[in-house]
Parts: C-alpha cells; sequence; structure tokens
C-alpha cells in the first residue's frame, strides 16, 4: 500500500480496520481527521460522502469531501471580516450567518494596552483559529504564539476577496502545491495572494486590472478545474491581454 | 423501476443542493448550514432542523405542513445533532412538477410524493457534507385489490390498476433499520409485511454482497435486482459527486 490511497465512503459506511493505518514506533494512536467518528470500543464510522484518505506516515485518516460550509478547526488560516470592536476583542466573521468569531486586541504583533490595534467594520483580517470548540466561539490570533510575530498575519490592505470552493483553498493551501498559473503569473508581474482556509481568496496586484484578472483566474482553475496544461493556456492569455 | 435522475450541488449560493426527477416528480433541494438559529429555536445540546415544502403551485396548506412534520422527524433521526449543537440546519424543498395524472389518480397524494422529498433532503444534505448518521433510501408501494403489488408506480399506473386498496412509504436507513412507514386504506398484516419485504429489497443493500459469487445463472438474477436497486444507485450519485470533487486531482 502507498502512503496515501483514496476510497468513496457515505455516511454510516464502517471503515474496515485493514483500510486504516496501522501505528509503528511513535504515532501509535490513530489520528481522525474530519469526516470520520469513533464508536468506542474500536469502530470507525464515515458521517460525509468523499474519498476516505488515510495516511500511513502520520498515521491518520480523513474524509476529504469538497462541498458545504467552511467549519473552523484549530491551526486554520482563514480570513476573517471584521464585524463590531468589544471591550476586548474584535467580533469576527467567517463564513456569513455563523455566529461571530472573537479576535482578541492584543492578538497583534505588537499590540500592547496602550496602543491597541483600531480596524475598521469590514476590515479584512488574516489569521490564524486558536480554539473552534463546538461549545464555545472560534477564537482567532494574529501573532505566534510561541514568537510574538505577526508572521504575515494581520490586516489585509488594499486588494480585493475572491471567492473559491474549500477544496481549492486547501489544494492552495497544501505545502509544495504550487499553482502552475501563479508560478508563470508571478514571473512577469507582480502580486500578492493570501489564501484563506474559509474559501476566500485575497489578491493585491496594485492596479485593478491586474488584481480582477488574477483573481478571476483564480476562479477558473477552481470553476472547470484546469490541469497543468489548462493553466498555462489560461495564463499565457491573461499575460497576453496585459 | 427507472432509477432516479440526480444533479447535485448545483446552486451558487446555498452549502448544499440536489434536483431530483422521477416518475414525472421534480423536485428542487437546498440545505444551508450549519448556522446561526434563532434564539427562540435554539436548543442547548442540539442542531434545530428546519424543513420546508414548497408545493409547484401556489402557497403551503396544512399538507406541505404534515410533510413537514414527517421529513423533519425521519431528517432528525440520520442528522448528527449533537455534533453541531445549537446551529441550524435549514432545508427547502420545492417541488417543480408533478406528473399529469397526479390529481385524477384518487388517492392519497402526499403518501405519493413522500419518497421523493425524503431522496431529495437526504442528497442535498449530502451535497452540504452535514454530519449524518447513515443513508437514507424510500420506496412507495401499492396494493390493488385485483393485481399484484405495485413497486414505486408512476401515476399512470396507478391510474390504470384503479382500485388501489392500500398505500405504503417506507424509509430504511443504510444499515437496513426502518426509519419511517406511512400506510394509507385498508390491509391485513400479512400484507403489510409482504409490503415491507419488498421495499426493503429494494431499498436495501444485498445481505450477501461481497461475499462468495455464485453461478452463473445467479449472476444474471443478480444483474436484474441491481439495476432496481436504491443503495446501489446512491453509491452512485456519491461516486459521481466525489469524481467531480476530486477531478482536478486526475488532472495534475
Amino acid at each position: 500500500m502507498s502512503a496515501t490511497t483514496t476510497t468513496l465512503v457515505l455516511p454510516g459506511d464502517e471503515i474496515p480496520a485493514s483500510a486504516l493505518p496501522t501505528g509503528t514506533g511513535k504515532r501509535k494512536t490513530l489520528k481522525l481527521g474530519p469526516g470520520l467518528r469513533h464508536i468506542p470500543p474500536s469502530t470507525v464510522v464515515a458521517t460525509v460522502a468523499g474519498a476516505l484518505v488515510t495516511d500511513s506516515k502520520k498515521n491518520a485518516a480523513s474524509v476529504e469531501y469538497n462541498s458545504g460550509r467552511y467549519l473552523p478547526f484549530p491551526g486554520d488560516l482563514v480570513i476573517a471580516t471584521v464585524n463590531s470592536s468589544a471591550a476586548e476583542n474584535f467580533n469576527c466573521f467567517l463564513t456569513p450567518h455563523m455566529p461571530p468569531a472573537t479576535l482578541p486586541h492584543l492578538a497583534f504583533e505588537g499590540a500592547t494596552k496602550k496602543t491597541r490595534p483600531q480596524l475598521p467594520p469590514t476590515s479584512l483580517v488574516y489569521c490564524r483559529v486558536v480554539t473552534a470548540g463546538r461549545d464555545s466561539a472560534p477564537e482567532l490570533t494574529c501573532v505566534d504564539p510561541a514568537t510574538g510575530k505577526g508572521e504575515g498575519l494581520g490586516m489585509l490592505k488594499g486588494g480585493m476577496l475572491f471567492k473559491v470552493s474549500l477544496g481549492m483553498a486547501r489544494r492552495l493551501l497544501a505545502p509544495k502545491a504550487d499553482l502552475p498559473l501563479l508560478d508563470i503569473l508571478g514571473g512577469k508581474i507582480g502580486f500578492e495572494v493570501t489564501v484563506g482556509r474559509n474559501g476566500l481568496v485575497h489578491v493585491d496586484g496594485g492596479t485593478v486590472k491586474i488584481t480582477l484578472a488574477i483573481g478571476q483566474a483564480i476562479q477558473t482553475v477552481d470553476e472547470q478545474a484546469l490541469d497543468d496544461p489548462g493553466q498555462k493556456k489560461l495564463a499565457a492569455g491573461i499575460l497576453k491581454n496585459m | 423501476m427507472v432509477v432516479p435522475e440526480v444533479t447535485i450541488t448545483h446552486l451558487n449560493r446555498a452549502d448544499g443542493s440536489a434536483t431530483y426527477t422521477h416518475n414525472g416528480y421534480s423536485i428542487i433541494g437546498a440545505v444551508n448550514g450549519p448556522i446561526e438559529v434563532l434564539r427562540r429555536d435554539e436548543m442547548p445540546e442540539e442542531a434545530t432542523i428546519e424543513v420546508n415544502v414548497r408545493p409547484a403551485v401556489g402557497v403551503g396548506s396544512p399538507k406541505e405542513r404534515h410533510l413537514e412534520t414527517l421529513l423533519h422527524n425521519t431528517l432528525r433521526s440520520i442528522i448528527l445533532t449533537r455534533t453541531i449543537p445549537r446551529t441550524l440546519v435549514q432545508i427547502t424543498l420545492q417541488i417543480k412538477s408533478l406528473p399529469e395524472e397526479e390529481s385524477s389518480t384518487g388517492i392519497n397524494t402526499s403518501l405519493t410524493i413522500l419518497p421523493h422529498l425524503l431522496h431529495t433532503a437526504f442528497l442535498a444534505l449530502l451535497s452540504a457534507s452535514i454530519p449524518l448518521l447513515t443513508t437514507l433510501t424510500s420506496t412507495l408501494i401499492a396494493l390493488p385489490s385485483t393485481s399484484t403489488p405495485l413497486l414505486s408506480p408512476t401515476a399512470n399506473e396507478l391510474l390504470r390498476a384503479k382500485p388501489i386498496k392500500s398505500m405504503h412509504v417506507f424509509a430504511f436507513s443504510g444499515d437496513g433499520r426502518l426509519l419511517l412507514n406511512e400506510s394509507d386504506g385498508a390491509f391485513s398484516f400479512e400484507e403489510w409485511e409482504e409490503a415491507c419485504d419488498m421495499a426493503e429489497q429494494v431499498c436495501c443493500k444485498e445481505v450477501d454482497e461481497g461475499g462468495v459469487r455464485l453461478g452463473g445463472g445467479d449472476m444474471e438474477v443478480d444483474g436484474v435486482e441491481n439495476s432496481q436497486n436504491l443503495e446501489r444507485w446512491l453509491r452512485g450519485v456519491g461516486r459521481s459527486k466525489v469524481e467531480w470533487e476530486q477531478r482536478w486531482k486526475s488532472g495534475t
């Protein structure tokens, strides 16, 4: 069996023990990601329709799906929209029609009780989910708790926000998964792309024309599921119009 | 029995959606959730489920309210409401078209549409990736007073088989447990049991699936059964959904 394999699962499907990775050495306990439910003592059941992904190296299993609403998980990088400012924190939205997430005033780089960041409503913040229990509002932060540095997190200025599918956002954020489209465009024109795990992409290209072109190109790749040659063609077309 | 036609995740704004066409019935289903719930409807340890059924013509009547209650109670038992507490799962089902003979069959029309509504709601939930306990399949059985039982009959078949003695709707979970039974008309227990067995055969997967394959003759019988099996159909829909979502992977 290779490191990663995929099979179709529907809700209620029991995952046989043979399909799950067996832990070796340090990683003895199996980790279950989204879409899987553990029923003691040793039954694992799927709760959504998707592709079962197992990783024998990390001893983890999860169900990969690309539909529905974003649900916050600790550690996710998200683009939040500030709604209001309370005494100690900002109330931010991750997805529409959800209870607001809290972003403490002091969770910014260099913020002290004297110098609090001023964020007007509707401003965008790139932040990380700290806690997302089902019994409390999700908590966000803009600093690395270990170093106290921003590490690229913080308010997003200028540019424009584009909606993409959750799968696309995950694909863009995955380590060593470079989109050929952005590689080619990045070689010719300068722009900044910020990807939020909640299905949002912020593009700042300096001018409206570049911002729109890049944002729409990312959305096209998402909608049509373009492969490498398709993306190269799309990138060439955009560069021609620039 | 013709296999239902389904388009899944085709509405842009909803979190999950499905259009379902079968036997002249066409229904659009949309699911939004988990979203913020009204304080008044909030439950401390469970998700609130809201079902809206909109008729093809006019505004909702007590018939739609009755269908909503049936759907609500059935779906509550398959949605894992405790994993998403204090949220709302909103299910809207718009009936798009009914078969022409629907009103002239002279039988309870809320029974004939119930399996279709259940399937649409379930597929929309699947599309919205709401955590579910199990899958759901449902069918309608009509027992005419003269001929043999009819399985998932069209409105035309019902019209020709008149008079109908009793009608039964069954819904089964993925592991073969009975989730819902609505019956109408006069029938004995034996008749009900026969109808239940018939529905179970269509809705649930074959027990010996994955076991040792029998000889050539049995294979053919298997093939006929498979084309009518709703569990298999549902799995096919799920497969096409996953393939659609994973298609960029095969490209790279």
